[in-house]
């Protein structure tokens, strides 16, 4: 490490202290700010930390200062926390950062303009990425990793402080999107709900003035809960919200959005387009659209068995699996129509065997009995639209539109 | 891809507890962009009329092949 005089860290520290110090009396958020973001590891932070490893009785700057006597409580924690951070002791620097954290939430509240929200946000999000660090450290050495979840609980009270009358309300989404980040990565997503509810129902909350930004966020995190509740319509809603407000830059974003939204998309009759799949570099799902144009089974079992890892650990597994159903109706629909094309007065009967003997060319082996069972579901679920004459094994279609369309609603449960 | 930070690789056995890999990004404040043109986009990205009675296919020719390769054994 180059040489650091005293003279030289004594003078940063000072002049960090200064800056920090007038941003809050001239409630210069944006400058309070970047004095708060540790994580982004800029030079400008770095370099007081490296002042404060080497000036170790930094602390009776603050405290023998008069100046700082209202910041010294957010400000001690602040800097030990930038300290430990710059030695990548993470555990310690999340310990330290919590201390200042709540200190300033503690003078956030009393502020009644919204003049700090950004300053706010930003320990918001540092104090997430902290605890990830530090739950990481914490395994690394054997430990029980629960920083990210003393996280979490230090957002429901960040949230608590915005869900008020005044003007720091708009800044509860975005609070509640950190929290969504938490609790899906620690996997306890059901937490998600008492801050949906409150975003929802509170009176205080109107959707509407929240910034766009969040707005995205929040409905990718609620599309997604609506995806694992198979919720299909709610999660299309949410989803294309999301998709169409998401900034066109944001690539990866809008990768994300629509590796659920395609599922979903597919769960109610409706196919993405080829070129996006490969703009998006999302063919995982080409297989799975083919399937479904062609009544392709096997197709369909391959593709999903070929990205059987990718689904599962998105959580679409069992929607994509659920395709089945569309997809054997897209089958008879195709024998149907070929059978219509040499004789369209018999059209309407589909001798099960035929339906085995089409399956059998797809490497599916099923028996009459199973095939039955499969077009008994078909109709129960009105995919297709007739009855079966049992002792004959035939499928009796409706001369009326035998394979009713989804029309964009999911298959009826 | 969606995290924010690359996990050390030694950590790899345990970082299934703490991810999830589809992490939104943080989108950059004080940009706003206009979704117009987006939207509009949107639209054309999805099929909805796709299921039509197409048999000339490859894959429905070689159906009806084989469907008919029955027909002439019994």
């Amino acid at each position: 490490m180059a040489y650091l005089s005293m003279g030289e860290s004594h003078r940063r520290i000072v002049d960090y202290l200064s800056r920090f110090s007038d941003a809050v009396s001239s409630q210069d958020g944006a400058s309070l700010k970047l004095l708060l973001s540790l994580c982004s590891s800029s030079p400008s932070l770095l370099s007081v930390a490296d002042a404060l490893n080497a000036f170790h009785d930094w602390t009776r700057l603050v405290n023998q200062n008069e100046r700082y006597s209202n910041i010294g409580e957010i400000i001690v924690p602040l800097l030990r926390s930038l300290q430990s951070y710059r030695l990548g002791h993470f555990a310690d620097s999340y310990s330290t950062f919590e201390k200042a954290a709540n200190a300033f939430l503690q003078e956030f509240r009393n502020w009644e303009s919204a003049w700090a929200m950004e300053a706010m946000h930003a320990i918001a999000l540092e104090i997430r990425l902290l605890a990830e660090k530090a739950d990481r450290e914490l395994v690394s050495n054997g430990k029980n990793p629960e920083k990210l979840q003393g996280a979490g609980s230090f957002l429901m009270k960040v949230f608590g402080a915005l869900a008020g009358k005044g003007p720091k309300r708009v800044g509860a989404l975005y609070v509640t999107c950190q929290l969504f980040k938490v609790y899906f990565k620690l996997g306890t997503v059901h937490l998600c709900r008492s801050v949906i509810r409150s975003i929802e129902t509170a009176r205080i909350f109107d959707f509407e003035e929240f910034p766009p930004r969040d707005k995205v966020t929040y409905m990718y995190y609620t599309g997604r809960l609506e995806v694992f509740n198979e919720n299909f319509l709610a999660a299309d809603h949410k989803l294309t919200y999301a998709l169409t407000h998401c900034n066109p830059r944001s690539k990866s974003n809008l990768r994300m959005i629509l590796k659920y939204l395609i599922p979903v998309k597919l769960s109610i009759g409706i196919l993405p387009q080829k070129w996006l799949l490969e703009k998006h570099n999302l063919v995982e799902y080409a297989d799975v659209v083919n399937a479904l144009k062609r009544g392709d089974l096997r197709l369909l079992r391959q593709a999903l068995q070929e990205h059987e890892d990718q689904f599962l650990r998105s959580g679409v597994f069992l929607v994509l699996e659920k395709l089945e159903l569309q997809v054997y109706q897209r089958l008879v629909k195709k024998i149907y129509t070929i059978q219509k094309q040499k004789d369209p007065t018999k059209a309407h009967q589909i001798k099960l065997e035929i339906i085995v003997k089409a399956l059998k060319w797809l490497e599916i082996d099923m028996d009459v009995d199973e095939v039955e069972c499969i077009m008994a579901i078909l109709i129960y679920k009105n995919l297709i639209k007739g009855y079966f004459a049992h002792k004959s094994k035939v499928v009796v279609l409706s001369k009326q539109d035998p394979f009713p369309k989804l029309n964009g609603k999911p298959v009826s449960s | 891809m969606a995290t924010e930070r690359k996990p050390a690789a030694t950590e790899d056995a345990k970082i299934d507890l703490f991810e999830d890999d589809d992490e939104f990004e943080e989108f950059e404040i004080d940009r706003e962009w206009d979704d117009k043109e987006e939207g509009q986009e949107a639209i054309q990205q999805w099929e909805d009329d796709w299921d039509d009675d197409d048999v000339n296919d490859d894959f429905s020719l070689q159906l009806r092949k084989e469907l008919e390769s029955n027909s002439e054994k019994s």
